[in-house]
Parts: C-alpha cells; sequence; structure tokens
C-alpha cells in the first residue's frame, strides 16, 4: 500500500513536465504539417515562407550570412529560401499540404531535391550544388541539398513517396527529374537526355531529361511531376 | 508464377493469388540440425494473446483449424495451410518461425525458404541461406499479416534464445502484465519440449500423449512438473504460493493461455474430463477455462476478485496496483528478461529506418499499386507493352524504350477543336516502370473480357494488349465541344486516375452524371446527353444556360464511377 501511493505522488510532478519536452525533435503533426520543438542553441534552417505556426519564443532570420553564402548558387534576386529559426518553443511548418517525411540522420548522408527540403538540424553539415547535367532543366534548374551528419531533417513530397533501391547491377535507375525527391549521396549521378525524335518522356516540352542513378543506394520519388517550388513562387 | 522475396519484401496476398487457402511451406536443413517450424497467431498488438494459435508440433491446428501444420511434404521441411477467410478477426499476423532443435546455431543451416503457394502453384518465395544469420537460434522466417488486406512479409529476422525467447518475445509481455507466476514456468518448460524431434513427424492430434513423457523430465527447471496438461492440475500448487495474482478471472484465463499452447486442443478438452473434481467438464471452451471455477473460489479469500482484475488488465506504464506486484516477484525471473522490444515495426534511427515504410513493394505482379498515388509496372512479367500517358513516368529500372504513340485522336477534329489530345507512350523492355500523375489516384480495373469506357482524361495506362477505341461524345456545354472517351476491351489492366476518391454509381433509370466530372462507367449503360436549361443562372453573357449532363441508361448491374473534382 505504502508504495503504491508514493508512487502516485511522485508521478504528479512529471506529468505536469511532460508536455512541456516533447521527446522528439521533429515529428509529424498529420500528414502534411511538420512540429519541430525548438531549443535555444539547437537552431534550425527552414524553408522561407514555410512556417505556419509557433508558440514559444522564436526568432526568424530569413538571409543569414551564413546561408547566404553556402546556397548562393541556389539564390535568385528573392534571396535565400532558407531560414535560421532559433529559440524556445514549438514550431509547425508545412509546404501548401504536401506529404512531410522527417528522418533523423545517424551519421549518415541525403541529397535532397531542393523543393523538396522543408527544415533541418542547423548544425548538420550540408552544401548546396547544381545537379550536373540538369542545368536550366524546366526553366528553374535543379538543386540538390547534401545533408549529412546526426540530427534530422524534413522533406516534403506532393503524395505519398516512394522508395526504390538501385539495385547496383547492371540496370540503372531512371528518374524524371519532376518527381525526384531525394537519394543517396553515394549515388552516381548522371543526365540522360532521350535522344530518339520519337521518345517524349516527362513533361513538357519535347525534350526528354532523366536522371540515372547508379550504384548501391536509393532514390525517393515522389507520384507527381509537379516540382514547383510553392514556398518560392510565392515570392 | 512465384515471385521472389527478398528480406522486408512485402506485399499484399491479393496480389499474390486471388485466393485465400494458402500452402505455407519451410525449407530449412543443416548438416546434423534439426528444426522445428512454428507458426504464431498474433493479435493486433503483436502478441501471442490467444495460445491456441500457437500452432506447432505438438497443436497442429488451430481451433477452427483455419491454421494447420501439415509437417513435411513435398520437399518441404514443415508446411501449413492457412485459410486467410476463417483466421478470426482478432488474430492479425501469423508469424512462421524456425527454431534450431537442440545444439546449433542458425549459421549452420545450408540455403532454406518460406513459400506461399496457392491453387497449386508456388506465387512466393523468401529465399535465405544461414550465412544471413550468426548464432542465433531461431529465425522469424516470414509474416502473413491483416493491415487492411492480408498481405506477407519475408522477415528474416534471427533470434538468440531460440523457441524459449520466441515465446517471451510473443508473449513476454503477457508475462509481466498479468504476472502469472504459471505463465513464467510454463514459457520455460516450452523449450525444452521443443528439442524433441521425433515429435514432429506426427502433426496429427494423436501426438499429445506422446510427448506428455519425454516432456515431462525435460521441464524439471520449471516449477512445475509437468508441461502440458498436467498445467491445469498444477495450477494450484503455484496458485497457493501466491494467491493475489489469481485472484481475478480474467487473469486466471490468460494464464492457461500460456499454458495451453503445449496442449492441442483437443487434449484440453479430455484433460477436463479427465479430471472432473476440478472442473465440471462440459464448462468451457477448451483453452484456458477449465480451471475457472475451481480456482476462483480460492482466491476470492485473499483478495477482492472484481477490483484486483480491472488494475491487472492495465498495461505496463503504470506502476502496477498491489495485487500484481506481489505475484510480479515469481515471475521476474523469467520475465524481466524476456525481450519486449517487438521484432520489427520499431521504425529504426537513420535514413533507412525513416524511409522504410515507404520502400518499393515488389510482387512480381505486372501492375502493382505501390499507394494510392503511385503504380508499378513490371514489364518484366509479360513481355506484352504498356501504353501510358507521356509524361506520367516518375522512375524506371531496366533496359526500356519508350515511344511515342498517338492515341488515335488525330484525324478526328480534336486538335482544332480543343486542342487536347491524348499523348501515349509505349513502353516496352525488360523492367520496372513507376507511374503516377500529379498525385491522382490511381485504381487499377482489370479487365477479364469485359468492356469499359473511360473519360480519355482519366486515363493513365493500360495493357496494349487491350483493344481500345476512342469515341467522341459531342454536346454544347462541354467544353471543348466533345468528351472523348476510351472503350476498352479483353484482357488486361486499365489504369484509372482521378482526383479524390471517386463514387460508384449503379446505373438506374435516374443516373445523371457532369460531364467534367465523370471517370469511367461500364460499357454496358448508354450515354445520352440531357440539357438542362437553368432559368435561375442564366444572367451572365456567354453562357447558354445550359448546363449539360449525362444520362445513362442499362440494365442492373452498370455503373458509373465520377470523381469529386471538375475538370
Amino acid at each position: 500500500m505504502h508504495q503504491s501511493m508514493n508512487h502516485s505522488m511522485n508521478q504528479q510532478p512529471f506529468a505536469g513536465a511532460a508536455p512541456a519536452q516533447p521527446a522528439v525533435r521533429m515529428e509529424n503533426h498529420g500528414s502534411s504539417m511538420l512540429k519541430v520543438a525548438m531549443q535555444s542553441g539547437h537552431d534550425l534552417f527552414a524553408r522561407t515562407g514555410s512556417m505556419v505556426a509557433y508558440e514559444g519564443y522564436i526568432q526568424y532570420e530569413p538571409n543569414a550570412p551564413a546561408v547566404r553564402q553556402r546556397a548562393s548558387q541556389w539564390l535568385t534576386g528573392e534571396g535565400a529560401p532558407l531560414m535560421r529559426c532559433s529559440g524556445d518553443g514549438l514550431l509547425y511548418l508545412a509546404d501548401y499540404g504536401a506529404d512531410v517525411v522527417c528522418i533523423n540522420l545517424n551519421g549518415d548522408s541525403i541529397s535532397v531535391n531542393g523543393t523538396n527540403l522543408l527544415a533541418f538540424d542547423a548544425h548538420l553539415q550540408w552544401g548546396v550544388e547544381r545537379v550536373k547535367g540538369m542545368a536550366k532543366f524546366a526553366g528553374q534548374g535543379l538543386f540538390n541539398v547534401g545533408v549529412s551528419g546526426t540530427g534530422w531533417v524534413a522533406l516534403t513530397s506532393r503524395g505519398t513517396p516512394i522508395v526504390v533501391d538501385c539495385g547496383g547491377g547492371e540496370d540503372e535507375t531512371y528518374v524524371d527529374p519532376d518527381a525526384l525527391v531525394a537519394w543517396s549521396t553515394n549515388l552516381r549521378m548522371k543526365g540522360k537526355r532521350s535522344f530518339k525524335a520519337s521518345s517524349l518522356i516527362g513533361r513538357g516540352s519535347g525534350e526528354a531529361y532523366q536522371l540515372g542513378f547508379s550504384g548501391q543506394g536509393f532514390v525517393v520519388v515522389q507520384p507527381s511531376e509537379d516540382s514547383t517550388d510553392r514556398l518560392r513562387a510565392r515570392g | 508464377m512465384s515471385r521472389e522475396f527478398q528480406r522486408g519484401h512485402k506485399a499484399k496476398i491479393s496480389d499474390l493469388t486471388a485466393g485465400t487457402d494458402l500452402y505455407v511451406g519451410v525449407q530449412i536443413s543443416g548438416p546434423g540440425l534439426s528444426f522445428d517450424i512454428s507458426c504464431f497467431g498474433l493479435d493486433a498488438d503483436e502478441r501471442l494473446a490467444d495460445d491456441r494459435y500457437f500452432i506447432f508440433f505438438n497443436q497442429p491446428k488451430s481451433p477452427e483449424e483455419a491454421i494447420q501444420q501439415l509437417g513435411a511434404q513435398a520437399g518441404d521441411t514443415d508446411s501449413f495451410r492457412v485459410t486467410l477467410d476463417r483466421i478470426p478477426a482478432h488474430i492479425r499476423k501469423l508469424s512462421f518461425t524456425a527454431t534450431v532443435d537442440g545444439a546449433g546455431q542458425m549459421s549452420q543451416t545450408g540455403p532454406g525458404y518460406l513459400r506461399l503457394v496457392a491453387g497449386g502453384t508456388e506465387v512466393a518465395r523468401y529465399s535465405f541461406t544461414g550465412a544471413e544469420f550468426s548464432t542465433e537460434r531461431a529465425v522469424m522466417l516470414g509474416d502473413i499479416y491483416l493491415k487492411d488486406f492480408w498481405r506477407f512479409a519475408a522477415v528474416g529476422q534471427g533470434f538468440d534464445g531460440g523457441l524459449e525467447a520466441l515465446l517471451r518475445n510473443f508473449g513476454g509481455e503477457v508475462l509481466e502484465e498479468e504476472a502469472a507466476p504459471e505463465a513464467a514456468p510454463q514459457a520455460a518448460a516450452a523449450p525444452p519440449q521443443a528439442p524433441a524431434p521425433a515429435f514432429a513427424p506426427p502433426p496429427q492430434a494423436s501426438a499429445p500423449p506422446v510427448f506428455a513423457p519425454p516432456g515431462v523430465p525435460q521441464a524439471a527447471p520449471a516449477p512445475q512438473q509437468a508441461p502440458t496438461p498436467p498445467p491445469v492440475h498444477n495450477f494450484p500448487p503455484p496458485q497457493g504460493s501466491t494467491p493475489p495474482p489469481a485472484a481475478a478471472a480474467p487473469q486466471v484465463h490468460a494464464a492457461p493461455t500460456l499454458a495451453a499452447p503445449i496442449a492441442p486442443p483437443g487434449y484440453f478438452d479430455g484433460a477436463s474430463h479427465a479430471a472432473p473434481g476440478h472442473t465440471p467438464p462440459g464448462v468451457v471452451p477448451p483453452p484456458g477455462p477449465p480451471g475457472v471455477p475451481g480456482q476462483h473460489a480460492p482466491y476470492g479469500q485473499h483478495a477482492a476478485p472484481p477490483q484486483a482484475y480491472a488494475p491487472q488488465q492495465q498495461p505496463y506504464g503504470m506502476p502496477a496496483p498491489p495485487p500484481v506486484q506481489q505475484p510480479a516477484p515469481p515471475a521476474q525471473p523469467y520475465g524481466v528478461p524476456a525481450p519486449v522490444t517487438p521484432a520489427h515495426g520499431a521504425a529504426a534511427p537513420g535514413v533507412q529506418g525513416a524511409l522504410e515504410k515507404y520502400r518499393e513493394a515488389p510482387t512480381g505482379q505486372r501492375w502493382t499499386l505501390q499507394n494510392s498515388k503511385l503504380m508499378r509496372v513490371d514489364l518484366g512479367v509479360d513481355p506484352q507493352p504498356v501504353l501510358a500517358r507521356q509524361g506520367s513516368m516518375v522512375l524506371y529500372q531496366g533496359k526500356i524504350d519508350f515511344g511515342y504513340k498517338g492515341a488515335g485522336f488525330m484525324g478526328r477534329i480534336v486538335g482544332s477543336a480543343t486542342g487536347q489530345e491524348m499523348q501515349l507512350m509505349r513502353c516496352t523492355g525488360r523492367g520496372q516502370v513507376f507511374l503516377a500523375e500529379n498525385s491522382a489516384n490511381l485504381h487499377p480495373i482489370q479487365l477479364e473480357n469485359d468492356a469499359i469506357c473511360v473519360a480519355a482524361e482519366s486515363v493513365l495506362a493500360f495493357d496494349e494488349s487491350l483493344h481500345y477505341e476512342v469515341r467522341r461524345i459531342e454536346g454544347h456545354g462541354i467544353p471543348g465541344g466533345a468528351l472523348f472517351t476510351m472503350q476498352f476491351q479483353g484482357m488486361g489492366t486499365v489504369v484509372v486516375k482521378t482526383h479524390g476518391t471517386p463514387v460508384v454509381l449503379p446505373v438506374t433509370p435516374t443516373t445523371f452524371a457532369d460531364s467534367n466530372a465523370i471517370v469511367a462507367w461500364s460499357a454496358g449503360a448508354q450515354v445520352i446527353i440531357s440539357s438542362q436549361v437553368r432559368l435561375r443562372r442564366n444572367a451572365y453573357p456567354g453562357h447558354s444556360g445550359e448546363a449539360v449532363n449525362l444520362q445513362f441508361r442499362g440494365a442492373p448491374g452498370n455503373f458509373i464511377v465520377v470523381q469529386p473534382y471538375e475538370v
């Protein structure tokens, strides 16, 4: 009897504290909203314009110099596509209803299509590069952001994504760049243009591009060829 | 045609076979090793809540015979018959396991497999070799589980402790939670039983009596002497030592539950008859109950039955209420070390862990819906080309050629009227193509010599082997002047895309649909353009005040499909 009394007494203060400290840095709030537990000293990079709500004391720095430097290729006249978020509280991010996938990087690395990147921990190593051979694809260039280290990354996908293993065998995996979400960094990638006049794959202009991946790893693809950067398009 | 599964692969059973009567064969062997193949019927929490669904050499079938162990045959070390539609609702997962009997470890096994056979043909095969394992003494080979549909997963996960660890894994939480002292020794008793290889062959119910004798000595470590039917008799002693646990009726239920797997269901009946003093014979269903009435009485004296029982039902998390805590100690030696973690399901950190649930699900079927919006076409299954809407390819693997193909809309005044022209690409070769468009929902429709009309805008892809013809429905008010439809007929699959979840309506004398929202209809239905003048809504210039609906007529059995989206 005594024991049980003690138990219940002891638990009460903990129960009160529980909600203030979510155990997870990032988690889905529904399928298309990301919830980030912010903590000072533990900053976050998020796509500019992706914040839909926050609770607590969170500050946003839209054009952080560090971002401008690293993402210089990605910049256009509008400024950097990433903002630095800092402070304490709960931050909610979304990208026009796209599905959100949180990944806890455990020392791995992943390459993410710039359009499909929603947020990542600021302490991760990251860099932006233009996908070779895909310059000016579909009028907007395809940028990929490589992220590695130990921490959290959130991606967006228009529709439930699918993960496909590149067998590493003789067959390469070809992806419509508009549908590409992310891929393992160690894959070899090359642009492929279908020269056959008769073959028209992919959206639009009559020229077909695909990205060919080879090696051991995976590719994440969304069931949509809508690669419009909605956060960017809003300006 | 048999599909090769790799570890971790999953597929809907319905994609493998239309049947629900499955034969599961396991082949596993190694020099000097013998194996026990078992099937655990688990509930939604992946626990062996009902031990009548632990199908193993000593209990070769479940009560309703949905799961039967058939023994060695046709080259398989052991085999089961699973009738999916007879499996009771609370059984959500069948986990097929192999455990090393006696000395040895999994790494010593040679090549083996788990296969599914339906209707006389093998539909799935998961092959493994000992090289994939190390010192484990048990392996979970594959699961047949219910997640919306019955599915099959190739698991291939090793377990260190053999059958005992497996039992704990599936039932361990029961031990702790229900704190049934009898249960723990039982778990201990089980493994010693398992090692008896001689038992495996006779899967029939005749077996039990045979087992009992060897089981007894082996069970020695456990407090109670006899493993099987004896548990019923044995309940009293352990209970005497720890009265509180048994106080609650349900708990008693649970305890025998664990004990029961050792005895085939039939056996229990026998037992209860044999020990009428204990229990009035007909009182109970086989598994646990025999003990209930008799046991009830003694406990009642020790603890207040009703209350004690509610708290015990409470799961983990909370500190156990007093009555439970007392029984806990006896259970601890067994319960505590038990691995509580479910074998799989918990997402590991890291990229792979986070992405696991989105992983490709190959089935070997020609058309596989990966999720509601993504279709995988395996051109290796059948060399027939597939025609798909241009631009719908999101990914492909293998050597596939894409060629241009008009849908035959040209020369039908289409261009001038609408500018809309459906362009198709012909996918040929060997490999897999993933198709999707604008996150529209996809619906594969398998035609077996029947016919369906689909609005051209809603066609995503189809087998070239299907006959199709393009028709146009003209009417004032239809955007572009006409609605193009494609009628498909023959053997093959059409993939239809819809925005949102569509509704399927039967064709009645008064079935109307908006020409912009119609997706498809059965070819037996006749389409009539019906114009309705809307008096109220003709106010703005340029609008004729006429809305065009399509009316459908047809014999009963015809249907139309409408999407919640007007183009």
